[in-house]
């Protein structure tokens, strides 16, 4: 992995286009502020995401990655975002045996809740960012 | 456990029986002069063994996309193998239809990379062998069922060193109806019990950076993992590995770059890809050129997720892949 020279986390976040994605376009029109290192990429489902996604966007370089998608009861395909919590819940486990598991988040993020979606990503870039510096420092 | 004891040449008799339809294909183990190995017996069986105590590869390679109709196939092969051929099924894979799975005790087994010149078939003496090389592979030292329990039928070995034929799916009777005898209540201990599970898998990046630092990229462990069974791999287009003209443009955009690259991103996602279907069996790292320690990391990984889904990869036809299924209650905590 290559050496990352500014401190500021980049974190890639996969949002489902019925529910997270909204948020965050309406956390936009509503003029809330989410950091500019999170960026997203809209999937169609959360279930659309291969874990092979969330590897690659880390061993490229983002120092975290997430998963987001509607509450669980309430996917638009009906049941997708059950797979997502599944295969998730698993890497989480496989990030867990290879002493990474705080780079990987699951959140649910329905279209209506703008708040919860600034909350949820501020929160995990924050998380990074105190210990990358802290990192960065010892 | 109610199983049919087989004496001496039973086993042989009745494939041979059976063999004697044109239709009608065995996938065992052959012993010639050269060592022990998979063989397809038409017509009859030559030269048949039991037992396979030299480890090239997973047999139920051999199986993939097997779709054939209208004839009839046993399997008599090692629990890792019968296993992979389970999840196989699962997988749409192979069509279990013409397949009688049988899966014999297994006591363990060196590399055919070793350089040994003579090693017994004989349960007694190989059990005694065992006990007594350092040569068994890591795999088999911690094996999770090397027991002859899964599949449509099982062959077991009591301790005096006599094999038994029981059956656990409609199929596996079929197996055992063409073996002569009643059956009778088997010795509850047999040669081999249950193991032990492994302590849970733990690691870290620079131990696994170092680990696979000598990788050349050769993907021969995924070639010949039974499970990674994907025609259209990830990694043979330039998504994931970038090769050529694909590769140079990577590096103008993001910058130098070790080579060959893309070693942790291959392993990790083909670890994960495996996840709940690996069986341990260490046919990964037989097939390495490098020496690198593959089966501690997929096998390691593999049973820590299964875990999560009290999974285990091959024990039975009809536990769903965990990620091809789900319950509504469950998880409730994985959400942060
Ligand atoms: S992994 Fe288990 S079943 Fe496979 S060869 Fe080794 S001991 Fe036998
Ligand atoms: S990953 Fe290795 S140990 Fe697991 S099934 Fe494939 S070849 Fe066997
Ligand atoms: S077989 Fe060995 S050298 Fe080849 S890709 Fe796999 S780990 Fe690397």
């Amino acid at each position: 992995m290559e050496e990352k020279t500014n401190k500021n986390p980049e974190i890639i976040g996969f949002a489902c286009s019925f529910c997270t994605f909204k948020a965050s376009e309406m956390a936009g029109s509503l003029r809330m502020k989410y950091p500019d290192g999170v960026k997203l990429v809209q999937v169609p489902c959360s279930s659309r995401v291969d874990p092979a996604f969330v590897i690659k966007a880390i061993l490229e370089g983002a120092d975290g990655a997430f998963v987001a998608g509607c509450h669980p009861g309430d996917c638009h395909f009906i049941k997708g975002n059950y797979y997502t919590r599944r295969k998730i819940a698993a890497l989480k486990e496989m990030f867990d045996a290879f002493s990474m598991k705080d780079k990987l988040k699951l959140f649910w993020v329905s279209a209506a809740e703008a708040r919860r979606f600034v909350e949820k990503v501020t929160g995990m870039y924050d998380e990074i960012k105190e210990k990358k510096n802290a990192g960065k420092k010892a | 456990m109610q199983a049919k004891k087989l004496n001496n040449g039973a086993i042989e008799g009745v494939l041979n029986e059976f063999l004697k339809d044109e239709q009608h294909l065995v996938l065992g183990f052959e012993k010639d002069k050269n060592g022990v190995s998979h063989r397809i017996f038409k017509k009859s069986l030559d030269q048949y063994s039991f037992l396979n105590p030299l480890f090239s590869t997973n047999g139920a390679l051999f199986l993939r996309r097997l779709f054939a109709k209208g004839m009839q196939i046993v399997l008599l092969l090692r629990p890792c193998e019968i296993r992979a051929y389970v999840e196989l099924v699962k997988l749409t894979q192979i069509e279990r239809e013409d397949i009688i799975a049988v899966s014999v005790d297994c006591l363990g087994t060196v590399s055919t990379k070793e350089k040994i010149d003579e090693i017994p078939t004989e349960a007694g003496q190989l059990d005694a062998y065992m006990k007594e090389t350092d040569k068994m592979r890591w795999a088999c030292k911690v094996c999770r069922e090397p027991r002859g329990v899964v599949g449509d039928a099982g062959i077991r070995i009591d301790k005096n060193g006599a094999f038994w034929a029981t059956s656990y799916t409609e199929k596996g009777e079929g197996f055992l109806s063409m073996i002569e005898g009643n059956l009778e209540e088997a010795p509850k201990e047999m040669l081999i019990s249950e193991k032990e599970k492994l302590p849970k898998f733990q690691t870290n990046m620079d131990d696994f950076e170092k680990d696979f630092s000598k990788c050349i990229m050769c993907m021969n462990c995924r070639d010949m993992c039974p499970v990674c069974y994907c025609i259209d791999c990830v990694f043979n287009g330039d998504e994931y590995l970038p090769k050529g003209d694909a590769l140079l443009n990577k590096v103008f955009r993001t910058g130098s770059t070790n080579m060959p690259q893309g070693k942790e991103l291959f392993h990790l996602i083909r670890m994960y890809h495996v996840s709940q279907t690996c069986v341990g069996c260490g046919a990964c790292e037989e097939a390495c050129p490098q020496g690198i320690p593959l089966t501690k990391y997929f096998k390691g990984t593999s049973e820590r997720l299964q875990g999560m889904f009290a999974y285990m990869s091959g024990r039975n036809f009809d536990e769903a892949i965990p990620y091809l299924t789900f319950l509504e209650d469950e998880l409730k905590d994985v959400e942060d």
